[in-house]
């Protein structure tokens, strides 16, 4: 961390309330978008969650940990079960898929505490990714394998979730609400201690801050949003593969991670926001989604290794934002 | 029915030893652990695909020729992407690597669509009979191609000059360059040599399995659970690692359940960081983040 970057001085908290219009405007969405649009917009909201979360670990706890589509699934499978064969509210459904994706999360901050570091907590976590989707395949009595599980449809307090524009509205709400906390939380005690075990873990250990407690912390909430972000999925999709789970996904959300800027809530979301559409465009072309996230990361990591939040802090220091990873 | 099973998890255990390998050369010659491994092996067959179905050329020669284009790509990732972050933090190497993984394994999806390919058949040798056992002509190959490559790959490495070298620089990279060793070019040779080493073990399992992109993601766990049996960064333990690793496969494959040949990697990693992190032969290391 440079000099001035000093960690105990409140940023301008007057300007960040501009962040505040991107949900108001986002209300006007419905009212210009077709069907289509407004299915990818959703989509984005969803995205938006997913990269906030994977961002906690790889940009604020530094950690290389590809766990993320492990909640990601997790979330929506514990929704879609929950509500085939419990009959449970959505509301509820929701809650609980928070719940297993934060428990998933504290899995993987287990491996984490054993030691298990940097290459071995990559892999661990990629196998864990598709030890899941194993799972999901191999677990056909209940996730009915390949085929996919049908939801039935979803309900937010009465509000039935038959098209595109409730859905809107319901994830609006949602994603606003955990961006909000996410962003509160990071940069309060607790996201400063996250940052500085990043940095260093030894001395941030030897100025009495408990790191294991927080390297915990941190995964478990990151499971927890990405958890909500599956259950978001689950009830957009309205039909859960166990193929959303892939490999494929793994770099789609590391590049929404490495394109919006490591470290930072508004890199996420102008990350997710930017690459949402294109799996689903690449969707008519195999291997063009892995290729084109494959290429960009590397473009990023080359040339614009801050992404594109580091655009604008350009423009003016203002954006400035005081975690990244650098 | 044991000795069988035996004889089939040492034939493929013999490939992921040497892929194994290849990823160890390159980590203990650099310290990076190539993620996109994996996707490097798949693209030495592909390649070999390439050059004996669309110019016509024998296959001797197409593997030598598959083999040299990955020592060449090597060099040029070393050069081109792997140089320029130095400066970065540790971390980045992991995800640069795990991404031009992807950028390979996404052009040959974009290049051959979904089709699975079938590789020519190369060598028809008989199989061997003994008693009921019965020992095909590609497992012969693949152990004996196997089995020659790790002498030479040891003598070169214990028993002359540039092996020397090599080891110098794998005890101090510092120590190396103080006595006048080019560290730059060290590494981008072993860049070329840990991927010409990686896309043989891909020539070998080519024929007798069927060729498509998702190859390189199975080859990536298979070597760095090989690795991680035998010991992070142990040449040995890589090999035994790998060898053991074919083994278990077949037996749980034939006694368990067949399901379990696909995950059996993933139960061997999580299995020997919970029990003993430091694998079969391996030491505690401290990696640099």
């Amino acid at each position: 961390m440079s000099a001035t970057n000093t960690p105990s001085l409140p940023t301008k908290p007057r300007w960040r309330r501009v962040y505040y219009l991107v949900p108001v405007v986002a209300l006007g969405v419905p009212f210009i978008a077709n069907e289509y649009l407004q299915f990818m917009a959703n989509l984005m909201l969803v995205y938006v969650l997913v990269t906030i979360g994977f961002n906690i670990v790889i940009g604020n706890l530094g950690q290389l940990a590809f766990a993320n589509t492990a909640f990601f699934g997790i979330g929506a499978y514990t929704t879609a079960i929950l509500m085939v064969y419990a009959g449970v509210p959505y509301v509820i459904a929701i809650v609980a898929a928070a719940i297993a994706g934060g428990l998933a999360g504290f899995l993987a901050s287990v491996a984490a505490l054993r030691g298990i570091r940097l290459y071995y907590l990559a892999i661990i976590t990629l196998a864990f990714g598709e030890l899941m989707r194993w799972v999901y395949l191999h677990g056909d009595r209940v996730t009915m394998g390949s085929d996919g599980l049908l939801m039935p449809q979803p309900s937010f307090f009465g509000i039935p979730l038959d098209s595109e524009t409730p859905k809107f509205y319901v994830f609006l709400l949602v994603t606003t609400l955990v961006v909000k906390a996410t962003s509160n939380l990071m940069r309060s005690r607790v996201g400063r201690a996250i940052v500085a075990i990043r940095e260093n873990e030894a001395s941030t250990a030897s100025l009495g801050i408990h790191t294991a407690r927080y390297i915990v912390l941190a995964f478990v909430w990151s499971g927890a949003v990405v958890g909500i972000a599956g259950a978001m999925f689950a009830a957009l999709t309205e039909r859960v593969f166990p193929e959303s789970f892939g490999l494929t996904e793994v770099i789609v959300q590391f590049g929404m991670v490495l394109v919006g800027g490591t470290g930072s809530i508004v890199g996420s979301v102008i990350g997710a926001i930017t690459l949402t559409a294109l799996p689903e465009y690449f969707r008519q072309f195999p291997g063009m989604a892995e290729l084109f996230f494959g290429a960009i990361i590397v473009f990023v990591l080359l040339f614009l290794p801050k992404g594109l939040v580091s655009l604008l802090a350009r423009i003016s220091p203002r954006f400035n934002e005081r975690y990244y990873l650098d | 029915m044991l000795l069988q099973l035996s004889i089939s998890g040492i034939s493929q255990g013999a490939i992921y030893a040497l892929i194994a390998l290849s990823m160890t050369v390159l980590y203990r010659a650099t310290t990076i652990v190539n993620f996109g491994h994996g996707d490097f092996v798949m693209g030495g067959a592909f390649a070999v695909y390439v050059v004996v179905i669309i110019f016509g050329v024998p296959f001797i020669p197409a593997s030598v020729a598959a083999i040299g284009i990955m020592f060449v790509l090597g060099i040029a990732v070393s050069r081109g992407f792997i140089d320029p972050i130095k400066a970065g933090p540790h971390i980045g190497f992991a995800m640069m690597s795990i991404s031009l993984g992807y950028v390979l394994r996404g052009s040959a999806r974009t290049l051959w669509g979904r089709e699975v390919l079938p590789m020519p058949r190369v060598f028809d040798i008989e199989p061997v009979f003994i008693g009921d056992l019965v020992i095909t002509g590609d497992a012969m190959i693949i152990c004996a191609t196997v089995a020659v490559l790790l002498v030479i790959f040891f003598l070169i490495f214990y028993r002359t000059t540039l092996g020397t070298i090599v080891q110098a620089v794998f005890q101090s990279e510092r120590g190396a360059t103080l006595i006048g060793i080019n560290v730059r070019s060290f590494h981008e040779t072993m860049w070329g040599v840990g991927l010409a080493m990686g896309a043989i073990g891909g020539i070998l399992i080519a024929p007798i399995s069927l060729l498509h992109p998702d190859l390189g993601a199975s080859f990536l766990i298979r070597g760095f659970a090989a690795m991680t049996l035998g010991g992070f960064g142990s040449l040995w333990g890589a090999v035994v690692g790998g060898l053991l690793l074919g083994l278990a496969e077949q037996y749980l494959g034939a006694y368990v359940s067949t399901a379990l040949i696909d995950i059996t990697a993933y139960l061997v990693i999580i299995a020997v960081l919970v029990i003993r992190p430091a694998g079969l032969f391996g030491r505690v290391v401290t990696v640099r983040m």
